[in-house]
């Protein structure tokens, strides 16, 4: 391949993720809805200008004077507000889409709800909407890493009912037809160890760490061994939970805080209590 | 000559969607969504950014919030410090977003605050004015840097409030 080829292809892949961004409006047209399509075409000139900005902003605004419940421009236009975490104006936006376009955007909701604001249980009320009306998979999260399913499971923990959440985990689990996704043996795993079934959580940390090896898995097997009186596997795992954080194999998450995220602080004071012990 | 070609033509398509141009005086938006203009009623007059036209958002710069000792120490300074009062009850979100400049200093607080069902709602200034102070008092924010150097950007805290007490501090 020449040089030239790859700049080509290089170049070619950058436009084409500009483009992805943005909404199919034939699909309007071949539903014959041309409002939405007129205003998917004036909301296609937004997508060159960063999500934050007045240009982006104004031109959504356009979009929706041509069609009012074109609820894929309030979609958009909500996208900024939540990550600067304007919940007000947040809320407004995304109700407005959730209100024009039901089905397609009430599990969003749902999940920023839970992620971004620590709504649990607004979230859990939009996800069973969505259960409702939904007769397949409800679908994952905005960035893929969590099932829809699985984030209600960690709102009703959050909200005290470790036991809800882990029938819905199990359920989930059982399910064949659901992909197990990067966290969730970490998540199903803290939940056992909260109720203190140690061998289940140690079973479900152990599949995490085939999965997908992380400090917090570390950390939290080593919790399970020190409550089980295992001293020995509890300094292997916090050792090796301190190694991996340091090595940056932690859960971290864009913008917001993950649920089961261990610190350094964490790991660190658990290792000193377990030198104190020793001595 | 083909580099130099591609060279140019990417740099006209990326300035078309970086470019910050002054707002027109009709438009209803700032420059950027979440934007904080200095007032000098508001704001300490030493308070100064680098590049006030390129001021970052705190997840262009990381991924997630960097605090010294991490959001672990983040949350034990409001836990220790924050004295819930008992005549304060309020229940509610609030936000106060601010900016650090290149240096890791922090300047231009805003506050805004909700019931639990979004709509806008002053919470209890007894809890408010706490949580602004302790905020204002942050001294571990990390000077955050792309590839030019050290950037000014704008970083927010929100606390949900239950019964006066904090329940969850975010992001």
């Amino acid at each position: 391949m020449t040089k030239l080829t790859k700049y080509i292809i290089v170049w070619v892949i950058a436009l084409c993720q500009t483009i992805s961004s943005a909404q199919n409006c034939n699909v309007f047209l071949y539903q014959k809805d041309t409002l939405q399509y007129e205003a998917c075409l004036i909301a296609e000139d937004a997508y060159q200008y960063y999500q934050y900005s007045r240009e982006y902003q104004e031109i959504l605004d356009k979009a929706i004077e041509k069609c009012p419940h074109f609820s894929y421009a309030y979609l958009n236009k909500s996208t900024a507000y939540l990550k600067s975490g304007d919940f007000i104006t947040w809320k407004y936006l995304i109700d407005k889409a959730v209100e024009y376009n039901f089905r397609e955007n009430i599990g969003y909701r749902g999940w920023c709800k839970f992620m971004f604001f620590r709504d649990y249980q607004g979230a859990i009320d939009d996800i069973e909407s969505l259960e409702a009306v939904s007769k397949g998979n409800i679908g994952y999260s905005a960035g893929g890493h969590y099932h829809l399913k699985v984030a209600k499971a960690l709102c009703y923990k959050q909200l005290g009912d470790v036991d809800k959440a882990i029938s819905i985990m199990e359920q989930y689990m059982l399910d064949s037809a659901n992909q197990i996704s990067v966290f969730d043996h970490l998540h199903l795993g803290v939940m056992y160890l909260e109720t203190e079934a140690y061998d289940k959580a140690i079973t479900q940390l152990n599949l995490q760490s085939v999965q997908n090896d992380l400090a917090e898995n570390q950390y939290y097997l080593a919790l399970c061994h020190k409550k089980m009186g295992n001293d020995s596997l509890f300094s292997e795992h916090i050792t090796k939970a301190k190694e991996m954080y340091l090595r940056n194999q932690k859960m971290v998450f864009h913008y917001t805080e993950p649920i089961d995220r261990v610190y350094l602080e964490e790991i660190n004071q658990a290792l000193i209590g377990n030198e104190k012990a020793d001595k | 000559m083909y580099k130099i070609i591609i060279f140019f033509f990417s740099i006209i398509i990326m300035t078309q969607s970086c470019q910050h141009l002054s707002v027109p005086k009709d438009s209803r938006y700032l420059s950027m969504v979440g934007d904080i203009a200095n007032d000098p009623k508001l704001d300490d007059p030493n308070f100064t950014l680098c590049d006030e036209k390129n001021t970052k958002q705190y997840h262009n710069l990381y991924e997630e919030m960097q605090y010294e000792g991490e959001k672990y120490a983040l949350d034990n300074i409001f836990a220790t410090q924050f004295k819930p009062s008992e005549e304060a009850k309020d229940s509610g979100m609030i936000r106060i977003r601010f900016i650090v400049n290149c240096k890791g200093e922090t300047g231009r607080f805003r506050l805004m605050s909700s019931g639990y069902d979004y709509k806008k709602k002053q919470v209890d200034k007894a809890i408010t004015d706490q949580l602004m102070t302790i905020t204002k008092s942050l001294k571990g924010w990390k000077i955050l840097s792309d590839k030019k150097g050290p950037k000014d950007y704008y970083q927010y805290l929100i606390f949900k409030i239950t019964d006066g007490q904090i329940k969850e501090i975010m992001p």
